[in-house]
């Protein structure tokens, strides 16, 4: 898919994260990354049709019940998505974790994210 | 950064960068508030102190405790019952308030003797009640009073009696947060993984941050028990003082206010491996997407989807009659610290209205990523305001209301901007959907209401109209609405009670509710007294 129009596919899921989602808020730096990486990983697994549950953990049920909900409510409210092939849902995904990494952390100016403690 | 300069805040240049204008191209990256610092000399500011925060917010919700404040009664009384954070088992945490009445004699020569006669007068004097959380104020603080030794020995004399002790003073924080922040840890350290609770579900949650304001907590609990699931503890909003003891043994953390209690669910979540849910439970999309992922968690989505389905079809035309009618209301959304963020997407797109302005008293910088997130372009977001800029603000934006607490409402309502108390709340309870639609109409009938239209004549030099007579506030809302809409037989005025909360009880009370056992995964009815007090036994 041509950057741009994954691009700017990309800035409707982000959309989509910043008016409805709180899973990319935890207050430290360190706690965000890990959130975005779980669950946009596992969103794009759902979203292209794969399996998305590494272990019976708790915590993994945890990220996977968010990608789930997430996965549903793009399709709900991007209907492109479900016409959109693995490789390009890779694409845009991959850019999304991208732009959330640098939002929420690396550009963020949040000053608390870096604190040692809860 | 598109700070705004508040004309009103020129002589304390420190203020600037505590407000921003969002702009159509600006992300967090770009625009975002200081938050969470020490409140600058010189300005007003509208926070509480951190004993306040500690005990107020996150303390007194809990039932059949004893709640005593341990310095001068002027602590405990000026901030007493500023919150419906109402209980089902008669509301004992609202009626009483306790202080050991510190005075000069004791600052000089020590309270600790004094407090510990004041524990034993409170416990015989309410022999039903088996718990207290004591909160040191600033003077017990200053002076030195080992409270911890003190209930230590009440403790041992008094065997079966469980204290809590928080050491949150007024000054251990920029503002009611640091005190949040302490009373999360302490009761962590201090009383969780103390029980073993029964669990009678395959289901089970904490429900985190959450304080039954008007009913709340009971209007989301009717949801979590049709979907099957046992709550084990709610912190602390009609909470159990036992059942907070049991924490540790949930399956997840189902967290509503992050900006009051993130803390014990991230500690909860490092130290026993729960994780932690976020959730927003205002609103009709933000109630679903909550019941859905915590469906999903539990692979009891259908259970979900059919709460969604019944809730939608009873209250979304309610919802929709309100909406037609507040297409374009201005507001400005000045919560404490999460309401902003919780809110301001859901009114928009809900309800149709337009945040002007979202502002924080106590939020931290987290929270104006997410209010400034969740607001339009356009909006004025602002930390820690002043009561001056909070006027300024009000004068230049010309709001239709402002939903806040009550001290910046009686000053909003003094140039004539109606006020909705969103702390205590006006006709609450606002959250799930019945919630939502109480909101909706208790922001109509602000907007509308035909005395509010009074005010803005000055008698002193207004022509008072005498031609016009009775007004109603559909009279009012309907100028500009199509025929279509006006006649419509879908939408309807909000059937809520009076207090739904009776109903939510009495259906308890018939115990309708069934869920699935632990072992065998077979859904039955639990024992009522199950449901109301569940069996809590000590542990080492
Ligand atoms: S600031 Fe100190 S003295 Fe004032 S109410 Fe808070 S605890 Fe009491």
């Amino acid at each position: 898919m041509d950057k741009n129009v994954a691009e700017e596919k990309m800035a409707q899921l982000e959309w989509y994260i910043s008016k409805h989602c709180l899973w990319q808020y935890n207050s430290r730096g360190w706690d965000r990354l890990i959130q975005n990486e779980r669950i946009l990983t596992k969103t794009k697994q759902v979203l292209r049709g794969e399996n998305a549950k590494d272990d019976d953990t708790t915590a993994d049920r945890y990220y996977w019940s968010e990608a789930m909900s997430l996965a549903g409510a793009f399709k709900r409210y991007f209907p492109w998505i479900t016409e959109t092939s693995k490789d390009d849902i890779a694409q845009i995904l991959d850019l999304l974790k991208e732009r959330m990494d640098f939002t929420m952390v690396k550009g963020s100016l949040n000053q608390e994210l870096i604190k040692q403690q809860y | 950064m598109p700070y705004h300069q508040f004309k009103c805040s020129e002589c304390i240049p420190e203020r600037l960068q505590h407000a921003v204008d969002k702009g159509v191209d600006e992300d967090l990256t770009s625009a975002l508030p200081l938050g969470y610092l020490n409140t600058i000399p010189g300005t007003i500011s509208e926070r509480g102190c951190a004993y306040c925060g500690a005990k107020h917010v996150i303390g007194t919700p809990m039932k059949n405790v004893i709640h005593l404040s341990h310095g001068p009664v002027g602590c405990t009384y000026d901030t007493w019952q500023t919150k419906r954070y109402i209980s089902d088992d008669g509301n004992f945490q609202l009626k009483y308030t306790f202080a050991s009445d510190v005075k000069e004699s004791n600052v000089v020569f020590g309270a600790e003797k004094m407090l510990k006669k004041n524990i034993i007068e409170a416990f015989k004097a309410f022999p039903q009640i088996h718990n207290m959380n004591i909160y040191s104020t600033c003077a017990t603080a200053l002076i030195g009073d080992d409270i911890n030794a003190v209930a230590e020995e009440v403790m041992e004399e008094m065997p079966g009696k469980k204290i809590f002790v928080c050491n949150s003073p007024g000054f251990a924080g920029p503002s009611q947060s640091g005190g949040h922040h302490k009373i999360n840890l302490q009761f962590l350290n201090q009383w969780v993984g103390t029980g073993e609770p029964e669990i009678y579900s395959k289901y089970v949650i904490n429900y985190i941050g959450e304080y039954n304001i008007q009913g709340d907590q009971e209007i989301m609990r009717d949801y979590f028990y049709r979907m099957g699931i046992q709550i084990l503890a709610t912190f602390t909003g009609n909470g159990r003082f036992d059942d907070l003891r049991c924490l540790h043994k949930a399956h997840l953390n189902v967290l509503e206010c992050a900006r009051s209690a993130e803390y014990i669910c991230d500690e909860l979540r490092v130290r026993y491996g729960i994780p932690r849910m976020d959730i927003d439970g205002f609103g009709f999309e933000a109630t679903a997407d909550s019941l859905r992922k915590i469906g999903y968690f539990f692979g009891i989505e259908d259970k979900a989807e059919q709460i969604i389905a019944e809730e939608y079809a009873r209250w979304k035309p309610e919802l929709d009659w309100y909406a037609a009618r507040l297409q374009g209301v201005k507001m400005c959304l000045w919560p404490g610290g999460s309401k902003l963020w919780h809110w301001a997407h859901m009114l928009k797109t809900e309800i149709g209205i337009n945040v002007v302005s979202v502002y924080t008293k106590f939020g931290h910088q987290g929270d104006m990523e997410k209010g400034v997130s969740r607001c339009e372009p356009g909006a004025l977001a602002i930390d820690d305001p002043n009561e001056l800029e909070g006027l300024e603000a009000m004068y230049e934006l010309k709001p239709d209301l402002i939903m806040t607490g009550k001290r910046p409402g009686e000053v909003a309502k003094k140039i004539r901007v109606p006020y909705l108390n969103v702390h205590g709340y006006h006709n609450g309870p606002y959250k799930g959907f019945e919630g939502w639609v109480r909101l909706a109409r208790d922001i109509y009938n602000c907007v509308y209401s035909p005395a509010h239209s009074l005010v803005h004549l000055d008698i002193s030099k207004d022509e008072i109209p005498t031609d016009k007579g009775f007004v109603t506030r559909q009279m009012l809302s309907d100028v500009n609405l199509s025929d279509e809409i006006k006649n419509s037989t879908e939408l309807r005025e909000c059937t809520s009670d009076y207090d739904p909360i009776p109903r939510l009880r009495k259906k308890l009370e018939e115990n309708l509710y069934t869920f699935p056992d632990p072992e065998t995964g077979e859904w039955r009815q639990v024992p009522l007294e199950k449901l109301k007090k569940n069996k809590v036994v000590d542990v080492e």
